[in-house]
């Protein structure tokens, strides 16, 4: 009796992995399946509409590919593409060095979107100057942009010297602004919109450094993995994807209603908060802006600034040595670091084609 | 021959065979993640996800010997481990996070006692019964807004936390151990001529301390858990500030060994606990 209830058992198991498996089989025969993840930042809500609105599905639909838009946390969508449960992400210059690059994933960045252009700000109450804030807390998610835009204000302001003295403390976005508003010995923090704006409307709180003063430093990106781009369905995807997105992209710009309505619906903000938001984005609209700011000097400047922060903040990894050790290639075939061990790629091809028209 | 019917409820593994069978599900897994970890870096030599022996035991060196990034403190060449020790990462990080727990645990005495007299003098528990009844539903992590203006962001918000989480539960649950202790014990003291702080403190509260201190034992870890979620949301220090920072990285190598060393403090806490109480109860059958 009590090994014919087992055997039934192991039945019924080996039945439920042949269902399975052949779900996985009957998936994979039909077109192939990309997915790309984005969270919500003025920069990216466009991939809500994008998808909305169908644009995606034609643009896949040309290439004889499925893409799916999947949206999440900024955190667990940088994990999820690290651990390739993704194939592309929405994603900043700095996490995309120091996340799948540092961690030898091979990513590719094939759309230079925006850059943050007073999106990011740091925000204090009474007069605090930079002179004055190494002996006051400062609030902020620590090992960010955040962190780098203080730094970066810090030095530009002639206080380098002090950068060891500053007294972070690490505070997660989703309760940055309650904890900060309500208690009115916090002086100081470091964040981005739409949170900066909710914090500004107190009007004893104001800017004193933002993004816009570090120009192209601070830049979104849609980055996708290496080992999908070098096959023949991953590049068609590439295609479809910077596609869809300057078809989506200029509609934002253009102020379509439903381009607006559904961007700013991705992050729950008025059309009104958004387009404020878009202000201080600074979009690269046309395909051919954000080749020639991809191709020129600038960016390899401003990426080493990043990738030595990032080295100095250890956030390379334990085992990394030498800042080098995680390289960047450029279009123009420029490699920063050691070029046995290209781990980020600028590649501006798709966004050409896109210019000319070859998409 | 020893029965090897596993569904037999007579049938007893000999010492040898039972020592195996319960190492082998901590074997499986040591395997599992061994294998993985493995395959995952004959795929990506960096792979930070899940870190080979040799990351996780860089990553253990690091926590243990090298101070937390942001302290000015720099060894001297010729420090002592002993040296080294004293100013890592690690020591730091436990000793910020042991201060916030025990001072929360210390807290919960008060509660202890409170909830003996609510369980004993009707007065108290017309009082505060249903108050704390209603109050052990409100989940408190999503009252911590309000505990940031209360407590400010600082060390207070966190402890607060956790005795607002633990508590009421504490209560509640002592209450009815007290009024689990048969009425006639405590009609034939008052015969005997007790006082009616004799009855409480050294008739009914001896009596159920060895289950308080039982009660408290399960309470660790959602004390852990809501020191963890404060330190995660706001905090320059503590365990889960660390293990908050290092994820920001993949720093899975610093992680993992945090999260166990997390797991054998626990252990030890609940441990010591244990033994106290067998000490001071002998006669207490758990």
């Amino acid at each position: 009796m009590q090994s014919k209830r087992l055997g039934t058992f192991s039945l019924l198991c080996s039945l439920a992995l042949l269902v399975g498996f052949s779900d996985a089989a009957t998936a994979s025969a039909q077109a192939p399946t990309f997915t790309v993840g984005w969270s919500v930042y003025a920069g990216w809500n466009p991939y809500f509409y994008m998808q909305k609105s169908g644009i995606l599905k034609k643009w896949a639909d040309k290439y004889g590919i499925a893409i799916k838009v999947q949206r999440f946390d900024y955190a667990a969508s940088l994990d999820s593409f690290v651990a390739k449960n993704i194939d592309a992400c929405a994603m900043t210059n700095m996490e995309a060095l120091d996340m799948p690059a540092a961690a030898g994933v091979d990513s590719t960045a094939i759309i230079v979107g925006d850059y943050s252009n007073g999106n990011d700000a740091v925000l204090v109450r009474d007069n605090l100057t930079f002179q004055t804030l190494p002996s006051k807390p400062v609030m902020l998610v620590q090992k960010t942009v955040s962190e780098y835009l203080l730094e970066r204000g810090m030095v530009l302001n002639g206080q380098q010297a002090q950068l060891g003295k500053l007294h972070l403390i690490n505070t997660s976005d989703s309760d940055i602004v309650a904890a900060f508003l309500n208690n009115k010995s916090n002086e100081a923090v470091v964040t981005w919109k739409p949170l900066v704006s909710q914090i500004v409307a107190d009007k004893s709180v104001h800017s004193i450094f933002d993004s816009s003063k570090i120009p192209g430093e601070i830049m979104d990106l849609m980055v996708v993995r290496s080992e999908v781009l070098n096959t023949p369905n991953g590049q068609k995807f590439a295609r479809a994807l910077t596609g869809a997105w300057y078809e989506t992209i200029q509609q934002v710009a253009a102020g379509q209603a439903n381009a607006l309505k559904y961007s700013a619906a991705a992050s729950g903000d008025s059309v009104e908060s958004y387009k404020e938001q878009l202000k201080t984005t600074a979009l690269f609209v046309s395909p051919k802006s954000a080749v020639d700011f991809t191709d020129g000097p600038e960016v390899q400047q401003k990426m080493d600034l990043v990738r030595l922060f990032c080295f100095k903040h250890g956030l390379l990894g334990q085992g990394i040595h030498s800042v080098d050790d995680v390289a960047i290639a450029y279009p123009n075939g420029t490699v920063q670091g050691n070029k046995a061990r290209v781990r980020l790629r600028f590649n501006s091809a798709y966004m050409q084609a896109a210019e000319q028209g070859k998409l | 021959m020893t029965n090897l019917s596993p569904f037999d409820i007579q049938a007893r593994p000999n010492r040898l065979l039972a020592q195996a069978l319960s190492c082998v599900l901590f074997v499986v897994c040591i395997g599992l993640y061994m294998h993985t970890s493995v395959e995952r870096h004959k795929e990506n030599a960096e792979d930070r996800v899940v870190p080979s022996g040799h990351q996780l035991v860089a990553g253990i060196r690091s926590a243990v010997l090298e101070p937390a990034e942001e302290d000015d403190y720099i060894p001297a060449e010729s420090a002592s481990t002993w040296e080294r020790l004293r100013h890592s990462m690690i020591w730091k990080d436990t000793a910020s996070s042991g201060g916030r727990f025990f001072i929360s645990l210390a807290l919960l005495i008060p509660f202890v006692v409170l909830a003996v007299h609510i369980g004993l003098f009707p007065w108290f528990g017309a009082g505060f019964l249903r108050f704390f009844l209603f109050f052990d539903k409100i989940v408190a992590l999503s009252l911590l807004p309000i505990l940031f203006i209360a407590f400010g962001i600082d060390q207070w918000s966190k402890i607060a936390l956790i005795v607002i989480g633990v508590a009421p539960t504490m209560i509640l649950d002592v209450t009815q151990m007290v009024k689990a202790v048969p009425q006639e014990q405590i009609v034939k003291a008052f015969t005997l001529d007790a006082n009616n702080f004799d009855v409480a403190y050294r008739v009914v509260f001896r009596q159920v301390l060895p289950q308080v201190i039982n009660s408290l034992r399960l309470n660790l870890k959602p004390m852990m858990l809501f020191l963890f979620a404060g330190e995660m949301i706001a905090a320059s220090d503590g365990l889960a500030y660390r293990i908050a920072i290092m994820r920001r990285h993949m720093g899975m190598d610093v992680i993992l060994p945090y999260v166990l060393w997390v797991a054998l403090l626990l252990f030890l806490i609940d441990f010591s606990l244990r033994v106290i109480n067998r000490r001071l109860h002998p006669w207490f059958q758990a």
